[in-house]
This record gives structure tokens, sequence and C-alpha cells, in this order.
């Protein structure tokens, strides 16, 4: 199974989540380098993330990352990153990328929003925009390299 | 697998949710593969979104295989018949069809979802009669005769 349907596979069991696709236009290789670059570029396209620090894991699939928001919260995440996969939960926040080569380009999926604490689910506010506009600054950005 | 992952799965925390995700996912393909064929992903993310939205109603941890067995069986077969896929089995494939056919996969391609759902339930996973009818919803006596024809269909292959 591609990790885009298992990102729609995940999204389906979280009450409130939403799975947002769009094909881009590049090579799985220049996107992925963008989404896996946690501390450099993972800020710079999901809205709600400025600083990312990883705290430990450097180099492995399970990763503990510090961050903080737009607002200046703070949050612990845990993560999983690999090629084409990526899924980050803290206690208040759940985010999700996943990406595999397709004709023309590279699918790449987008879930995540505030978590209800302790729940698989999301606050179904502005969740569909909210990855929508993930998705296109994340075009933008590798488009423009 | 261990009960604590499925519970914290069941609990909301998607990194378990995740990780279970991991486990299930190859078994599921070996289940669904063979009955859905080309459809096999379509089947496996079908199952998963079945298991995964449904996880809170099992009760014991420890019957997470079994489970998830009967779903993905059940979701194999639903998405082989939907997409017409399945060629309903009323006769054999005549000698010469067989011949012709060059793997496992074509003779499995000549019998119905139903035919190649009892054969990975038994032959397979190695369930018995009674449990695999259990499954499928269907009396044991059907499991019985759809099992004789795939076996025949298959013996008949090999020996060509």
């Amino acid at each position: 199974m591609d990790p885009v349907r298992r990102l729609r596979v995940l999204a389906s069991a979280i009450s409130g989540a939403c799975v947002v696709e769009r094909v881009i236009p590049a090579p799985f290789e220049d996107i992925w380098s963008v989404v896996s670059a946690l501390e450099e570029e993972f800020g710079t396209f999901e809205p709600d993330m400025r600083h990312l620090t990883v705290v430990s894991g450097h180099g492995s699939e399970r990763l503990v990352v510090k961050a903080r928001s737009r607002y200046g919260m703070r949050a612990r995440f845990d993560v999983e990153l690999c090629p084409g996969w990526c899924w980050m939960q803290s206690r208040f926040l759940i985010v999700g990328v996943a990406a595999v080569p397709v004709p023309g380009g590279t699918l790449v999926a987008q879930t995540g929003g505030v978590r209800v604490p302790g729940r698989a689910a999301l606050v179904p506010v502005g969740v569909r925009t909210a990855g929508e506009k993930a998705l296109a600054r994340l075009e933008a950005k590798v488009t423009r390299r | 697998m261990s009960a604590d992952l499925v519970r914290a799965a069941q609990g909301g925390d998607t990194m378990a949710m995740n990780d279970l995700l991991s486990e299930l996912t190859p078994y599921l393909g070996r289940i669904c593969g063979p009955i859905a064929l080309d459809n096999g992903p379509d089947a496996v993310q079908e199952a998963l979104i079945a298991i995964f939205r449904n996880l809170g109603s099992l009760r014991d941890p420890r019957a997470l295989h079994g489970w998830a067995r009967a779903i993905a069986v059940r979701e194999a077969v639903r998405i082989a018949r939907r997409r017409h896929q399945a060629v309903e089995l009323t006769e054999l494939p005549s000698r010469q069809d067989v011949e012709s056919a060059v793997n496992i996969r074509d003779v499995l391609k000549r019998l119905s979802a139903e035919h190649r759902a009892v054969l990975v339930l038994r032959d397979l996973e190695g369930l018995p009669e009674d449990e695999a009818a259990r499954l499928l919803r269907v009396p044991e006596g059907t499991v019985k005769s759809r099992l004789h024809r795939a076996r025949r269909s298959f013996r008949n292959a090999w020996r060509s």
C-alpha cells in the first residue's frame, strides 16, 4: 500500500480529519527533500508551524520534535518520518503528509489540524483550507527552485 | 502484536494507530491479493478503513487478527465482484484453457471471488471448514463444494 493510500486510511479513523490531495509537477525527490527537512523547510509550508527542532532520533524514522506555532505556542511531537511518509502527533495537533510518484509529477496528500486532546479526533474547523494552503505553498516552493 | 498497542490505538493515540497499520498491512495484503487480484490494493485500503473505523468495537485485542481477516475477506470479495473482475465459475476451465494458463494468477482469474476466498481461508490461512463457512456467511456444504472445484482446477493446471 503506497503512502497516500496509507494516509487516507489513517485519516479515515480520525474524526473530523480531511485529506487534501494535489499532483505537483515535480519529481518525488524534490518534493520529499522539502517535506523531510523538518528543521529547515517544514515550517515554511505548513501554516500552523514555524520552527521545528529535532530533540531525539536524528537520522532514524522515529523522532521527537519540538515545534513552535506561528502564535508562539510550543508542542512536543512524536514523529514517524520515512520516504513518502511523515506523521506527527502532539497532544494538541496532528499533521500527516504523504507522497508518491505519479505520471506528470508527484501526488501529495496532507491531513491534520487541532486535535481533541487524547482522542483520534480533530476540531473540524478550517482543516480543508489549511491543507490546501499547505500544499499550495509546498508546490510554490518546489517549483520556484 | 501487543495488546497494549491495540488498546492505545483504541484510545485515540494516532502513533499507535500508525504502528498498527504497519503491522496489519502486509498481512491483509496476503489475504486480499489472491482474492481481489488486480484490485488487491483497493481491497486492502477499504478493509483497513473498515478495521480502523470499527476498532473501538473490538473487545479482546488478542482477537485482532481473526477479526481483521474476516473484514478483509469480505471487502476483497465485495470489491472483486463490484469491479466485475470475477468470472462466475459455472464450469471448470477446459483442458485447453488450463494448458494456456501460465501461472497461478491465471488460474485464480478463472475462479470467482467466492472460490478464491475459500482457497485463501482453507489453504493459506488453514481455517477449518466450519470457521470458513461462518466467516463467509455460507453453509458448510457450499465451502466444501467451492473448495473441491477450486482445488480441482488447480490440479488440472499442474498436470497440464
